[in-house]
Parts: structure tokens; sequence; C-alpha cells
């Protein structure tokens, strides 16, 4: 059976990838399961959908815990533990990042035994296009299986995308034959995983539950806020910056308009950006008088700031 | 048919469309104005009732009813008027029944269902713009439980829960309002001690689409305390004292169409009452009863001036 | 006939579209809510003559749907968890109005603490409603048991709404092969829907739902229902093998799966029964005499068919995907209930809780499971019930409690 998981960020296109490679698993003849893992969908929260396919009806369900191939959408997921994505990678798992670093500094970063792979970017992450790269994910997917055509995925990209307009389509499913062709010498790599082993099998560590007092059992927060905890600073994929030369210090403005409590006014009366709550919807690039804050990608502003660290 | 059929009492039906031998309380306002609406409606109708006083109006295997009747719950009989309205529709849009076998689909509700429980499933089922007559016969308590204080509870009235010498502090809600702020096709108060004015009202509901409501007061010799046959007297009393105002609106205008002149003294109407009592005995409770007053004249004040001005 | 991949919920708005439902009353829950889009778009397209109209709640809901129903119309409609048991006065009530049709049940944990993903407890808190009870392990079988289901809900010896019971996320929002069968199949299958006497004509006075007093009239319409309830086994296995012959699937109010020479039998129902299939292949692969049965009908339920399809096996592991608070799995107690005083019952029944909201049961659990039933068998002694739930799970709330500030006592270590 072969198990695939895909891990993006909400708007990203991980339902329609793992949609795309199902139908294309489907129309070469598979049995298939595919479904997406709801919960956390908000536009660049980190999300993953996932295939099965074997070529007898499949019992398996839920969440891929062993995968044989894991695509990556957005490279900067891969170091959040909270997105999942390295959960449940072994020896055999074949790793495809979509990045625009190499392989070298993946295998050196990641210290993997298993195959990893890159997927260049073939275009440039405009957010209106953000949809396109589920489609790019499931055509290299499926190349990498070596047993799916790309009449097939081309077919399986129609078929998914049919409810959209006849341009976008013809644009995915040429964003799906580049990525496919790109994997071609790769073609194969991800073998099929075998089964759970009776023989073998490990016992699970059960537990009793404790019957807890009544201050720890229910479910009841005790204190306040404790929500900055979560970093909803990784869901962003622009940046707002402040360009202090034309800001003229109505931090009230700013201020108030961000849902997320992330602008507070600096020492020197500047917005200062919350990076780590803020979610990138720029309300304050909209709503500032003079134009001081623009937005930029987040990307861009990550290898800025190394930059400036290296220097 | 048009309101004119009815210019007079003499003009009524003389026998009736409801059946006898219902479980209601003898002297019930309510039954009174159930009648008479059934009366101007006919027999191709089907009540949907939602509990309160009258789902005792059908205890197998008795139904006083000549054409139909479902009983649902306290929360949700505009949901059913709703499911039947929409399957004689979709019946007579398939082809599976002649326009001649089609019903007119009336809620039937207590005061209690009516501005508590129901009142969301109401106010969606307007908002839907549902093709039928809501009649609520308002006996200001949950009347079948024992007179419990409900939203439709008059200000200073003893009640079950409000039982103490004081009465219910709080004031009646303005169900009419409600349903007038939802601009409904029709909506009318009514009573039964007002037979002429009821069936000109009902001929002229049912001519119409749309959601539409009679709001009729009920008096409950049980609940309210008094002699049944006190109930038609008190009726009119509540009309004559401009307690119970009669009014009807339509095409987003409110018009009364009993004008009390003179109007008489509110504690006309309330010292028949045994709800009432303490607002006389053992001494008068005159702030109360000008409370009381206030209100109806403050409600009349604009109307009569405009009356005495035009 | 196509044969395409399709979501659970997907599948139940295809038996209603192929049983040609008249009207849908709705109100959108997760994760149901994609029946009733679904519809809705087919609607607009003009793909499917049906009704719908979007009432303020699920009470309402299934008001709307009981009494179009008693109006004589076919009605479909869904919903889910806390609307389930926001429609529950209504589920009662629309039961002992033997108005017949169909509702989904996206099967969700119930509040508090309030989720979205997938147990038993919304669809058990239903069990005594008088709506019939069928539970899916596939897309497929909630596409063919919809179909099955009307023919059921409107079949004069039972007259009684039926709920079709599939589990959120793991049917409702994934995809499967399924096969959709042609319209004229379905209509050979299921003729119209001959509602009888009982409907509101101009000209044909019925009162219904009356109130009655007296506990002899009241102990009779219940107690008929219960007959009309008892008699839906006989019926369903006759539409069953009708069906079988139609369309070359079979569905029954039992699953039996690898049973017959079977020592050891997990008895579940819902989606979750797959992945116990799993585990029964891969211990047969090692030589263990396992198998599977699944609860597909809860009401009525098939206590003959139970009692002989465990006949002779030494021991059988229920897994519940529910809790009864203060009492354990209530699939458990259904089974003991049935099984007790039977000549042939297996010695050995043992219960496990698992996948409370969605929580995952491993293929290893089945088969410490499977251990623990045979070791069971051997000493005669049955083992507590057990929740399945392991020290990192235990460990991670742990740290959930801290960020929430929860003074922890001392832990008792007995």
């Amino acid at each position: 059976m072969y198990r695939i998981r895909f891990h993006g960020r909400g708007g990203q296109g991980m339902k329609t990838a793992s949609r795309i490679l199902g139908t294309a698993f489907f129309i070469e003849g598979f049995e298939v399961q595919d479904a997406q893992r709801y919960g956390a969908e908000r536009r660049g929260a980190p999300i993953f959908a996932y295939v099965r396919a074997d070529r007898t009806a499949i019992h398996e369900r839920g969440v891929i815990g062993r995968p044989d191939l894991v695509v990556v959408a957005d490279d900067t997921l891969v170091p959040v533990s909270a997105a999942g994505v390295m959960q449940g990678i072994g020896p055999d798992t074949v790793l495809l990042i979509d990045s625009a670093e190499s392989e070298k500094t993946w295998r050196e970063r990641l210290n993997l035994q298993g195959p990893i792979l890159v997927l260049p970017r073939l275009i440039p992450l405009e957010p209106s296009e953000m949809a396109y790269v589920g489609t790019e994910c499931a055509a290299a997917a499926a190349c990498l299986t070596g047993i799916i055509s790309l009449a097939s995925v081309r077919q399986a990209v129609q078929q998914e995308l049919a409810y959209m307009k006849a341009g976008v389509v013809d644009r995915n499913v040429e964003i799906a034959s580049g990525a496919f062709a790109r994997m071609a010498a790769h073609s194969g790599i991800v073998q099929e995983g075998g089964t759970t082993s009776h023989h073998d099998r490990t016992v699970p560590s059960w537990v009793d539950l404790p019957a807890d007092d009544i201050g720890e059992s229910s479910p009841a927060i005790y204190g306040a806020a404790t929500s900055v905890a979560v970093r909803t600073g990784l869901w962003r994929s622009m940046r707002p910056v402040v360009d202090t030369s034309r800001c003229n210090r109505c931090t009230w403005i700013c201020g108030s308009f961000c849902p997320d409590s992330a602008i507070a006014r600096g020492s020197e009366g500047y917005p200062q950006i919350d990076l780590d709550h803020c979610k990138g919807c720029m309300i304050c690039v909209a709503q500032c008088p003079p134009h001081a804050i623009v937005a930029i990608p987040e990307a861009e502003a990550v290898a800025q700031e190394k930059e400036g660290a290296a220097s | 048919m048009t309101e004119a059929r009815f210019q007079r009492m003499k003009d009524l039906p003389s026998t009736h469309l409801l059946g006898a031998g219902t479980a209601m309380c003898a002297g019930c306002g309510g039954l009174a104005a159930v009648t008479e609406v059934y009366d101007v409606l006919g027999e191709n109708t089907v009540f949907v009732n939602a509990a309160g006083c009258m789902t005792l109006l059908s205890v197998y295997p008795f139904t006083p009813f000549r054409g139909s009747w479902l009983y649902t719950a306290m929360a949700s009989a505009p949901a059913g008027a709703q499911g039947v309205r929409d399957a004689l529709d979709i019946l007579r849009a398939k082809g599976r029944i002649t326009p001649e076998e089609d019903l007119q689909v009336v809620v039937l509700s207590g005061d209690g269902a009516a501005g508590g429980i129901g009142l969301s499933a109401t106010s969606a089922a307007i908002d839907r713009g549902l093709d039928f007559i809501y009649l609520c016969y308002d006996n200001e308590g949950y009347g079948n439980t024992g007179q419990q204080t409900s939203s439709a509870t008059p200000h200073g009235a003893l009640t079950a829960t409000d039982a103490l010498r004081s009465g219910f502090a709080g004031w009646k809600k303005d169900l009419f309002a409600i349903w007038v702020a939802n601009k409904p096709a029709y909506a009318a108060t009514v009573i039964g001690g007002e037979p002429l004015d009821l069936a000109r009202k009902l001929e002229k509901a049912r001519s119409m689409d749309g959601p539409r409501m009679i709001l009729a007061l009920a008096p409950c010799p049980a609940g309210w305390g008094y002699d049944p046959e006190h109930s038609v007297e008190i009726a009119r009393l509540a009309v004559k004292t401009g307690i119970w105002p009669l009014k009807e609106y339509a095409d987003g205008e409110t018009v009364h169409t009993r004008l009390p002149h003179p109007r008489q003294p509110v504690e006309n109407y309330l010292k028949l009452q045994g709800r009432f009592a303490h607002l006389f005995e053992p001494a008068r409770d005159e702030p109360r009863l000008k409370e009381i007053q206030d209100a109806v004249d403050a409600y009349w004040a604009p109307l009569e001036a405009e009356h005495a001005g035009g | 006939m196509t044969r395409e991949l399709i979501t659970g919920n997907a599948a139940a708005a295809w038996g209603a579209r192929l049983a040609r439902a008249d009207y849908l009353p709705a109100f959108p829950i997760t994760p149901q809510t994609e029946i009733i889009e679904t519809i809705a778009r087919w609607s607009g397209e003009g793909v499917m003559d049906c009704r719908m109209v979007m009432m303020e709640s699920e009470h309402s809901m299934i008001t709307a749907a009981g009494a179009a129903a008693a109006t004589g119309v076919r009605v479909y409609t869904a919903t889910s968890s806390q609307g389930l048991l926001y429609g529950m006065e209504m589920l009662y009530t629309v039961a002992g109005w033997r108005a017949p049709f169909v509702m989904a049940n996206v099967s969700r944990g119930l509040a508090a603490p309030i989720t979205l993903e997938s147990d038993h407890n919304d669809i058990l808190a239903a069990r005594d409603s008088g709506f019939l009870q069928i539970h899916c392990a596939t897309c497929q079988e909630v596409l063919d048991v919809t179909l099955m289901a009307y023919r059921l809900a409107e079949d004069r010896r039972v007259r009684l709404p039926v709920i079709v019971n599939l589990d959120g996320f793991y049917l409702s929002f994934t995809r499967e092969p399924v096969n959709i069968p042609g319209q004229d199949a379905v209509d050979a299958f299921l003729p119209a829907f001959d509602p009888g006497p009982a409907t509101f004509r101009a000209g044909h006075p019925v009162s219904q739902a009356v109130a009655v007093l007296g506990g002899a009239p009241y102990s009779y319409f219940r107690y008929e229902t219960a007959l009309a309830a008892q008699a839906a086994l006989d019926v369903y296995a006759a539409i069953g093998a009708d069906f079988f012959a139609r369309f070359g699937r079979r569905h029954g109010a039992l699953e039996r799966y690898r049973c017959e020479d079977a020592e050891i039998v997990f008895f579940m129902m819902g989606s979750f029964s797959t992945k116990a299939k799993e585990a029964v292949d891969r211990m047969r692969e090692d030589g263990v005499p396992v198998g599977l049965l699944r609860l597909c009908m809860l009401r009525p339920f098939p206590t003959e068919l139970l009692r002989s399809a465990l006949t002779g096996k030494r021991a059988v592991a229920v897994i519940d995907q529910n809790l009864s608070m203060g009492k354990g799995g209530i699939l458990h107690t259904e089974i003991t209930s049935a099984l007790y005083g039977y000549r042939n019952a297996p010695p050995i029944v043992t219960s496990f809780v698992g996948g409370l909201g969605g929580r995952d049961i491993s293929i290893e659990e089945f088969f410490e499971i499977a251990a623990i039933n045979r070791r069971a068998s051997e000493t005669g002694e049955i083992p507590p019930p057990r929740l399945l739930y392991t020290d990192t799970e235990l460990r991670e709330i742990r740290k959930l409690q801290a960020i929430a500030h929860v003074e922890r006592q001392e832990e008792i270590v007995p």
C-alpha cells in the first residue's frame, strides 16, 4: 500500500493535492482513500492531507502514522513540531520538500537516513497563486511513485478542478506537467510500505487513568491569556514592516485595528509588531495613513534577517 | 369572499364547526376564540398544535376537528407548519394532489409557547415567509400547568409562581409588536368576547398569503380567578378599559379597530379577577393601581389625541 | 452505474438523490454540513427535484421533517452530535407519529468538552427514541444503506424513521471508491412513497399524534411502535436480499468477518471496524484464529443473529467508541444482555473503551486486545474494563494542564 502525506498551510491546496493524487491513483486502477485533516483550516495555519492507495480494499483509516512519502509544500513548516511534518518518518520514507534550498542543505539540516528530494519552486509564491502549490505537489508525488502516468495526472487535475474557470484549470495542468517532468529522474523512488506484523508486534503502553482532583480533571484554564503561548506568527506568508522614515507614530491607528493585539507602541513611539503573533492579515498596511507599513514576503524577510545576522 | 361577509352579529354562524366534547375548562375564553376562528377558516385546515391547554383538544379517540390536526411540541409548532406547508406545496407542484385537496395551515399556540420557548421557531417561520396563520390564545400564564408566570403575564397579577401579595413585578411582553417588527403579512389582536371584530379579522387573514398572526386574549376562569359566567363580561371590559387594544397590522400600518370611548377605568376590569384581588383587599393598593392605569393611559394618549384632533 | 471517489457525506447525499427525496429541512453542523450543501447545489442545478428549507434549529428541523413525512412526501435530513441532542425531544415525538423518513447522523463526540471529532455517544443517546439505527463502516455502505433505509422506513409493517449513522472525519470527509447505481435500477428497487391514509388532505380529516389519557392506551401505542421496530429485523433482511440480488452488495444487521472458525471475536460498530479487519488479517497471517463481528443495526437489536454468530466462541472483545458515565461501554451492556442465559454464549465478554473524540485505535492495540482475551479464555477470569489510553497520551495531558495553570495534586501511586 502507498501511504502519502501532504503538509502545507491553509490556502495552499493540500486537500486539492490529496484529491488530485487520489484520483490519479484511482484512474490507474487503484483502490484509494484520501482525506484532509480538518480542524484548524485557517489560512496560513499548518494543515495536512493524506492518500492511501492499494490494489485491494483498504481497511486502514485515519492519519497515516508511517508514511512512504511526505510532501512538504512549505519548507518553513519542517522545523515546526506542531505541524507534524517529521512524524513517523522512517529510513524508507521519501521526503519531498518544495523549497528554494538545496537537497544537500536539507540533508545536513535534518540528519535523516532516508532520501530527501527538493522540488524547486517553479512559480513565484504570490498569495493569489498559493493554491497552485497543491497541484504541483500532487503531480510531483505521482511521478515519484513511478506507477502513475502523466496522462492520469492531467486527467485528475482536470477532474478535481472542474469547478474552476477554464484558464485556471489549464494553468494547473501546465504546472502539474512541469512538476511531473522535473521529478522524472526520481520516478519510482517511492516504494509501497508493508503491513504491520502481528508476530513482531509491540505492546501498547496503556495506563490506568488516575481519578484526579476536580481542580485538574475538568476542562478549565486557571490563568489569563494563556493563548499567547500559541505562535500564530507561523501562519504568516507576508510580513508587515514599518518604514520609520515615513511613520507618523500614530500607533493608536494600526494598533487599534490589529485584530491580534500584535502591535504595541515601541520605545520611540513607533509601532512594534509582535512577529510571534502577527498572522499577516495586513490590515495595518491597509490602514496606515502615511503608508509607512509595507508588506514583504515572509521568506524574503527571513532571508534578510539571516543576512543581517551573518554580516 | 370579503370582510363584508360579517356586518352584524346575526351574520355570524349559529351552528359551530368545532365539535363539542373537548376537555377545555367551562367558560374557557381560549376555546371561545378557537371556535369562532374555526367557523371562519372552515374545515379545509390543518391545525398544528404547540403544547399547552389546547393539547387536550384531541384526546384519543376524540377530536373536535372536522379538518385535520397535528400535535407537535411546545417549541416547534411553526416548524411543524413549515413541514406540512412545504409538503403540500411539493405534492401540488408534483401533481400528486389536486388544488382542491390543499389545506390552510394554522398553528395553535398558547402564550407560553408563543412568547417564550417557541418564539425562535415563530420568528424563523416569519423570516422564511411561511404561508400560515398563527393563532395564539393568550391566557397570560402557563395555564395548562396551573397558571405560572409566563412572558405574557400582566403587571401585578398573582400567579402560581408569583403568589406573594404584590404579584408579577414585570410587564406583559408585547407579542403583537414583536410580530409587527418582523413585518408579517398580517397581525391582529382579537378577543372571543368581540366575535364580530374577530370574524372580520379572520376573514381578512384568510384571504392573504404569508405569515399571519391572530393574538386572542383568552380570559381564563381557573387561572385568573373568576366564575366562568363572567368570561364574556371580562373580555368586553378588557376592551372597554383599553387594557386589550383591538388592532390590526397590514401593509406596514397598524390600525385600531376599536377606540374605547369613553374609556373605563382599568380597575373595572381588574376587580373582577382573583389574580388582582390583592390590589383591592384588604386595602386598595393605590400606587400599583395607578401604575397600571398610567400604562394604559400612556398607550392610548397619542391615539386619543389624534382622534380628538381629527 | 459509475464508480467514483466520493466522501461519506457525498455518499449520503447521493443516497438521498437516488431515493428522489422530495424535501430537505436543514440546519448546518460540522461535520454534516457538506451533505446539505451538496443537495442544495444539486437542487439549484436542477439535477435533483428536492425542496430545501433552512430551519433555525435541529429541533425545528426534525419537527418539519416529521410533519412533511406525515403529509406524504419523501423526506431526507441530516445532523450530528449537539444538533442531534438539541432535536432529541422531536426524535421521540416524530417516531411516535410513525412518520417515515431517513436522517443521516454524522457521529461526533458530545460536549463538554466540545469537540469536532468522532465517537458514538451522540447516536447512542438516540438509542431509545424509536428511530431505527443503521451504522456504516464505508462510504459505499452509506449510499447503499440510505436507499435500503427508505424501503425499511416506509414499509407498512415498520413505518418508523431511520437514522443512517456515519462517523465524522473517518467517513464524512474521507473519499473512497463508491459504486453509484443508475437511477433506473434504484427506481426499480425503491418505489415511490405511498403514505397511505394518515395524511393531511382537504376532505379527509385526520388528527395525528393525539394525546392519550391513561397508561393503558399509552402502553398500547408505545408497544405497537416497539413491535414495528422488532418487525424491522425481518423486513430489513428481505430488503437486504433484494438489494444483493439487484446490486451485488450485501448489507445486513450484522457483518461477520472471518468469524466462522474464530475463537476470539472483536465486536464493534462504525468505520473503526475496518481497522479491526486489518488487525484480523494480520493475526490470521500469524495463525491466530480471530474474527470481527460488526453491529450494523443497533435498533432493532439483532439478538438472535448475534447469538448464532457467537455460538461456541471462546471470547468476545467489545470495543466501545462511547462511554456511559458510571457504567462503561454501551455496546458491552447491549451484548451481554443479549447473551445472558443463552446456553452457547461465549464464556468471556471483555470491555474496551477507545476512539473517544476521534482518538485513533492502533493495530497494536487490536493485537493486544486479542491477546488479553486469549489469556482470559485460558484462565477463565474476565479482566476489568480498559480505556485505550497510553502513558504518552497522559504525559501530553500533564503538559497541557501545566499551561492551563492547573495545580497538580500529589500523584497518588497505588
